[in-house]
């Protein structure tokens, strides 16, 4: 009790000296930005452009040089010359508002306790004012997805805006997906391992359970005496069939939610797309280490990957030491929709270096750019919204410096979310200020 | 009188050679003192002699005499051995024969700080030097049987358990008490790296094992000139007594037998050393270590690779190691080096003999198989009086054999044990394979086929041109087959059994009508080895290199300086040039040579064209954790300053080649912060391929790793690691307070002590732990700590001023923004840290990526480090987001990971910046040092080019080419009928400072 007492005292105390920037209101000004080089998220790339925005939405994504403009018609100029525009950035696989400080239990909220837990939702525990995510906002990451974690299904993720009072203003797109930690399918050894017979047992065992609670899942949805969500609660109707964490998986037979499958070895992956494909689910691999060994079937049974950070070690000892840097390249040729995400919350801001890695090992920056713009937002589910810089989609960008990719050079000195002009400040940028006033040395 | 001199001196002799007893006897007395005689034998006198139609005379289990031309006495029982072999008996000087089984320690979770063993023993439950086997033999009947079929007569028994472990005994393996079978008491003392069944928390780490020992020895030492006076410790004396016995270490890898052979020239011991049978792996080290070696026969089954995916798991390392395991006793062979071989280890006894031929087929003569079991294992124990060789007096301890034990077909058919027979095949028998034709009653003759191996033949009936397996057992010269005829009248099972000792076999029948009837069996031809048809012998594929590491990336031939020239290229000088465009850099004789423009390449030298390209100085990494073996941290107790990871570096880390990828030439390992004063580090150069002795950096100064905070305090350690003091920054104070005025006052004895020493006075116990900590306060150790928060930064700066020394480098120190210019005024050295981690746990909280640009601007001397195998890899990156967040110019951020680490380091004379005159420590990049897409092309140490992306390439289609060549070898000796194993995933140890047993973040 004392030590919650404390924890929550200093908490306090941080907060007092060091506020999360508010978050910004509606647009209300229209806004054309001029000469950046526009990166557009899809590929393309439009050197003098001129960007314009109102009321949350792109209305203008074009050449400076080709088109007529008229400035007139917006409020805010913002001359970008020698600058770079970019949509927002989106983290798949973040635990980004779940996890404030990893080892400090009382401020951890991803891993829910049990091995099924699929009715578990992470948007109810997203906190919207954690410090850390203004400073992953102000490296240009402007959407995350918030997932789980934690036994064999660990429940549900939502895609946020970085920037809102609560979890239901961030909120972009809420439970879209149900998260499955793929059972590991090969035989290990290390410092705890099991034998290696109850291992090999244990794989069989462990597939055949997976199938059942599927297949009873299924024959749930089947079920017409069920109620569905949207009716759940207070209902007359409810009977003694049913099951929230059945309940919860309906998306996945209806085809409104996704199946994002965590695992890295290839006999993994063949599973779960062999799963996927007897039910008809969408399904997206997070992780994805082997994913490079079986493309045809990725590619042929349409599968998005997730994958890890790029800045990683090879699994394998023999592996090509540049194997991870490679990766997004293998995948990119292969025509497998992919990004790459960095795992946990913090790391989050180093995003877009993570892809600037792939741009070295055999992509190009725009493609590089697009998988953690365009492609995101494609697994998300949000491409037809975010994503790309396009007329008619939501005007969330970021302005820098330099190239985004690369931090040699980047230097995210505008954002904007739906139009909103994003606040890039953050608890550590007050605290350089300060200690820079300090030292005299500004 | 002469005459009863000889006959009283015969009498005596006699008298002496008849065994005596103390057991009373329950019955008459059976005194049997008869003479055996072997002739006409090949007798093998000892391992290089062997003597045609020769004869062994024995009485009383000894040898009388052996050789030709020896007359046999009229009293004797003569044995003719015709076309037989006799041999010394084997001898295992490493076998837990009659030894308890070793207990796994208890699983406390709760830390045990000192030895739970009751009595004046040592405070550490691993040191039981106390410990005799002889003591504790017990005779164990169907072990001794196992071990006489394999044709072992002499074992040395010893405890495997523990550090040290005491005394080990040489017994025999008769059936007779236990009183008749030990023939050396203590034979040897043993020691190994294992703290086998102890519950004690330290060590944890092999580095601690080594630590340990090296105090048990300054501690015995202690003791005996005078420490017995303050304390009784019967481990320490126990140990004293053991020291003029042969000194014998069960070390495991090659790296643990040149580490053991290492902790042996400190203290003048030259131990013999068991291993693990990879020696081939570094044979050259091996060699120049000296040490002979106790050396196991187990070699790894091959893979099954029928399931490609699996096949994906199993490294190159695990399959050439597989290729070449066989080969480890005939390169010792070859290389002169002393060795014993060993039944140890063996999962399954019965592959001994297969093995043995295996080592034999892959190069080991049988002299020297022979020797490896009879004379060397005898003389290093100091036995080859009495065993190991069949000569007047010694031990009448042999086997008798078919034919030459390298011989695939060899059977042994007794096993004589100290003047007693062991039967184990009946020699009447010998080989019954061949075809016979049977008859049986009136029935029509039917053929019998007698296969498969000579020790385990198999019987096939053919009623037609099909055979059938039928039931074939034999008892002495009593023969029983069982078979069912399905062609001849009346069908059915018919029981056979008969007498083999006549050249027929015949005997009665029990027929399926429940009659008796006759048969008998006549060979017509003896057994013909099947010959393999000619097209279908497939040579054995020549074997692969030996690699250098043996796995992947490593090299066939390491490579060797030369003189290198880059032209033309942007160098980052990190001197008062700065960076020089369109410059050319000369590296000669491992050292910088020039640089300049235009430089003239000399004759024979390697040109790089560097256009466009950029030539930096190789980067440093002041905290690392790879090339590590077994844990980074001994964290059982606050202060582990006694060992060091130097003991403990690992040569065959695949992480030095992928960061050698990465630009990276030095780099600093560190303990782990598992507790306030850590252990000592080691300054590495990252020379992939070589042993592990030649990667360190010459001449760098010693340091120590500190640790601060929460890891210390164990705030993340779980629930029941709440009594280690201390639990607090306060106590963490103290710790330091307290250790460094022990040290002080034990400086200040130890001195005076060395100044008058006089016999009266007790010698002032050299302590390790406190060793360190006074080179701490003389300046001859400079410090590294781990550090987080402003208060604990300050608290060390004061302990260090108090006591007179200086902090040299603050590691990690995320919040050293906050207290930059009071470290300043303390004059550290440099501050290490991360560019832009936090918010994994509460004491980073505050952590910022302006910490390093604010250091720096204050004008501490600032280095970005990683912690990280992977992050290592892309330093040059780390430094990048010093620009990024901090403003810092490009040409100061690069210093972060290559001169400022050297400077803190104190290796900045050598490495660090392109200078004339400084290694040729040098990094060649496709881009701007700093940016996402800059690879490294080339990275030389020392002048040497260790990582070249071409050859890369090159290497990645060798590796390849060497699994598919071992793949397909494998499937064949599948297909041959070898057994395999399943592939088995064997993750990379990845190790950060956190690492322990107990789970701890940076």
């Amino acid at each position: 009790m004392k030590k919650t007492l404390y924890i929550i005292l200093l908490a306090f105390s941080i907060s007092a000296n060091a506020q999360r920037p508010d978050p910004a209101p509606a647009q209300s000004q229209r806004i054309l930005i001029m000469n950046a080089t526009a990166h557009l998220g899809n590929g393309k790339v439009i050197e003098n452009s001129a960007i314009g925005f109102e009321k949350g939405k792109l209305t203008l994504v074009g050449d400076a040089t080709l088109i007529r403009l008229d400035k007139s018609k917006y409020d805010k100029v913002i001359d970008a010359q020698g600058k770079h525009v970019y949509p927002g950035l989106i983290a798949c696989n973040t635990t980004l508002g779940l996890t404030e400080i990893d080892m400090v239990r009382s401020t951890v909220d991803n891993n829910e306790v049990g091995t099924m837990n699929p009715n578990v939702r992470s948007i109810i525990a997203y906190n919207s004012d954690s410090r850390v995510t203004p400073t992953v906002r102000s490296n240009g990451i402007l959407l995350a997805q918030v997932v789980p974690s934690g036994g064999i299904i660990s429940g549900q993720s939502s895609v946020v805006q970085l920037d809102g009072w609560n979890w239901e203003d961030a909120a972009y797109k809420t439970d879209e997906g149900i998260h499955l930690n793929w059972p590991r399918m090969y035989v290990y050894k290390g410092g705890n391992s099991e034998p290696e017979d109850v291992q090999r047992n244990k794989i069989q065992k462990n597939l055949n359970d997976l199938q059942l609670y599927f297949d009873e899942a299924k024959a749930f949805a089947q079920n017409a005496s069920t109620v569905s969500s949207a009716n759940l609660g207070a209902n007359s109707k409810l009977t003694e069939d049913q099951n929230l964490k059945f309940e919860s998986m309906r998306g996945l037979f209806n085809g409104t939610k996704t199946l994002y499958v965590h695992c890295s070895y290839v006999k993994e992956i063949i599973s779960a797309v062999a799963l996927a494909d007897k039910f008809g689910f969408r399904l997206v691999i997070v992780g994805g280490t082997d994913a490079y060994r079986v493309t045809d079937l990725l590619k042929s049974k349409n599968v998005a990957v997730i994958l890890g950070r790029t800045h990683s070690l090879p699994p394998r000892e023999d592996d090509d030491i540049d194997l991870p840097y490679k990766l997004p390249s293998i995948l990119a040729k292969a025509g497998i929709t992919y990004t790459v995400s960095t795992d946990g919350s913090w790391q989050a801001r180093n995003l877009s270096f993570n892809a600037g890695t792939s741009a070295a090992y055999g992509l190009s920056k725009e493609e590089a750019l697009m998988s953690i713009t365009l492609n995101a937002a494609k697994i998300l589910g949000i491409n037809a919204t975010a994503g790309s810089l396009e007329e008619g989609k939501d005007a969330t960008l970021i302005v820098s410096d330099g190239d985004v990719l690369d931090m040699r050079t980047n230097h995210v000195v505008n954002a904007f979310i739906s139009g909103r002009e994003i606040n890039l400040d953050n608890i550590q940028k007050q605290l350089n200020q300060t200690y820079e006033t300090k030292y005299g040395i500004k | 009188m002469k005459r009863i001199f000889t006959l009283t001196l015969f009498v005596m002799f006699a008298l002496q050679n008849f065994a005596q007893e103390t057991f009373p006897v329950n019955g008459t007395a059976d005194p049997r003192h008869t003479i055996y005689a072997f002739k006409n034998a090949v007798i093998h006198t000892d391992y290089k002699t062997s003597v045609q139609s020769a004869t062994l005379l024995i009485q009383d289990g000894k040898i009388l005499s052996s050789g030709a031309g020896i007359t046999i006495p009229a009293n004797a029982v003569v044995f003719d051995l015709k076309g037989k072999h006799i041999y010394p008996s084997l001898i295992d000087i490493f076998s837990d024969y009659g030894m308890a089984d070793v207990k796994k320690p208890e699983n406390d979770p709760n830390p045990q700080f000192i030895s739970k063993t009751k009595g004046a023993y040592n405070w550490n439950q691993a040191v039981k030097a106390e410990y005799d086997a002889y003591r504790n033999f017990t005779a164990d009947g169907k072990k001794a049987e196992e071990l006489r079929k394999m044709g072992f007569g002499t074992v040395m028994s010893l405890s495997r358990d523990g550090i040290v472990r005491g005394s080990s005994t040489v017994v025999m393996l008769g059936d007779e008490r236990e009183n008749e079978m030990i023939i050396r008491d203590r034979a040897a003392s043993n020691f190994s790296f294992n703290k086998g069944s102890s519950s004690q928390d330290y060590p944890s780490s092999l580095m601690g094992s080594i630590a340990l020992l090296r105090q048990t020895y300054y501690d015995a030492d202690w003791y005996t000139k005078g420490g017995y006076k303050e304390e009784y410790n019967i481990s320490l004396d126990a140990f004293n007594k053991n020291k003029n016995l042969p000194q014998i270490f069960e070390a495991g890898d090659k790296q643990n037998v040149l580490r053991a052979v290492k902790i042996g020239s400190e203290f003048g011991v030259n131990y013999i050393i068991k291993s693990d049978g990879d020696e081939f792996e570094r044979i050259e080290e091996i060699k120049n270590a000296g040490a002979a070696l106790i050396v196991p026969l187990t070699f790894p089954d091959g893979y099954d690779f029928s399931d490609p995916y699996e096949a994906v798991n199993v490294s190159l390392h695990q399959m050439k190691y597989w290729e070449l395991a066989p080969t480890n006793p005939g390169v010792l062979a070859s290389k002169n080096i002393s060795f014993a071989l060993t039944a140890a280890d063996l999962k399954n006894k019965t592959d001994f003999w297969k093995n043995l031929r295996k080592a034999i087929e892959n190069g080991l003569t049988e002299e020297d198989a022979l020797k490896a079991l009879t004379f060397t294992p005898a003389a290093l124990l100091k036995l080859d009086d009495k065993i190991g060789a069949l000569k007047n007096n010694m031990l009448a301890n042999f086997i008798i054999t078919s034919t030459n034990i390298s011989n695939k077909d060899n059977q042994i058919f007794e096993n004589w044990v100290n003047g007693k027979r062991y039967q184990i095949a009946d020699p009447i028998l010998g080989d019954v394979r061949g075809n016979y034709s049977l008859t049986i009653d009136n029935l029509k003759p039917m053929r019998i086929k007698i296969g498969g191996e000579i020790n385990s033949p198999e019987a096939f009936l053919f009623e037609d041109t099909t055979g059938a397996k039928i039931s074939f057992l034999r008892q002495g010269s009593i023969l029983t087959f069982q078979m069912e005829l399905k062609k001849s009248e009346p069908k059915g099972n018919y029981r056979l059994t008969g007498d083999a000792s006549t050249q027929n076999w015949n005997g009665n029948v029990l027929l399926p009508t429940a009659e008796w009837g006759k048969w008998s069996m006549k060979l017509d031809s003896a057994f013909i080895p099947p010959v393999p048809k000619a097209d279908s012998i497939k040579k054995e594929s020549p074997k692969g290199v030996v690699y250098f590491p043996n796995m992947a990336y490593g090299w066939k031939e390491l490579p060797k300086a030369k003189t290198y020239l880059i032209t033309n290229a942007t160098v980052w000088t990190n001197e008062k040039d700065g960076i020089l465009k369109n410059t050319d850099v000369l590296i000669e004789n491992g050292k910088i040579k020039q640089i300049g423009k235009n430089l003239v390449a000399p004759a024979g030298c390697e040109v790089t064209d560097g256009t466009n390209l950029h030539v930096t100085p190789g980067i440093i990494d002041e905290h690392s954790h790879i090339a590590v073996s077994h844990s980074v941290n001994e964290g059982t107790q606050s202060s582990s300053a006694e060992v060091r990871i130097g003991d403990v570096v690992d040569a065959d880390d695949v992480q030095i080649y992928r960061q050698l990828a990465g630009g990276v030439t030095t780099s600093h390992l560190l303990h782990g912060s598992a507790n306030a004063i850590g252990g000592q580090t080691q300054l590495i150069k990252l020379r992939w391929g070589q042993p592990a002795e030649k990667l360190k950096f010459e001449g760098a100064p010693g340091f120590i790793k500190f640790a601060l905070g929460e890891n210390v305090k164990q705030s993340n350690w779980g629930d029941n690691q709440v009594t280690r003091f201390p639990q607090t920054r306060m106590g963490v104070e103290q710790v330091y307070w307290d250790y460094f005025t022990r040290a002080s006052i034990y400086n200040a004895k130890r001195s005076l002590v060395t100044v008058s020493a006089d016999q009266q006075s007790i010698p002032v116990r050299r302590d390790l732990d406190l060793d360190a900590l006074v080179e701490i306060m003389k300046g001859k150790r400079f410090i590294t700590c781990h550090s987080y928060v402003q208060s604990e930064i300050n608290m060390l700066m004061h302990v260090a001023d108090s006591f007179g020394f200086k902090v040299n480098t603050f590691t990690h120190i995320l919040e050293g923004y906050k207290v930059a210019d009071k470290m300043k005024a303390h004059g550290v050295s440099g501050a290490s840290t991360f560019s832009d981690w936090w918010a994994y746990k509460f004491e980073v909280y505050e952590a910022i990526p302006y910490n390093g640009p604010i250091m720096h601007k204050v004008g501490l001397n600032v280095s970005y480090n990683s912690d990280d195998a992977e992050m290592a890899r892309r330093l040059n990156q780390e430094a990048a987001k010093a620009v990024m967040y901090g403003g810092v110019s490009e040409e100061e951020a690069f210093k972060f990971v290559t001169l400022n680490p050297a400077k803190m380091l104190h290796v900045d004379d050598r490495t660090g910046s392109l200078k004339v005159g400084k290694d040729g420590d040098v990094v060649v990049w496709n881009d701007n040092p700093l940016s996402i897409y800059a690879k490294p092309l080339q990275t030389y140490v020392d002048g040497i080019k260790y990582f070249d992306i071409k050859q890369d390439e090159i290497l990645r289609k060798e590796i390849t080419a060497e699994k598919a060549r071992l793949m397909q070898k494998m499937a064949d000796a599948k297909n041959k009928g070898e057994s395999t194993q399943k592939p088995v995933f064997k993750a990379l140890e990845l190790k950060h400072c956190n690492d322990s047993e107990l789970f701890m973040p940076h």
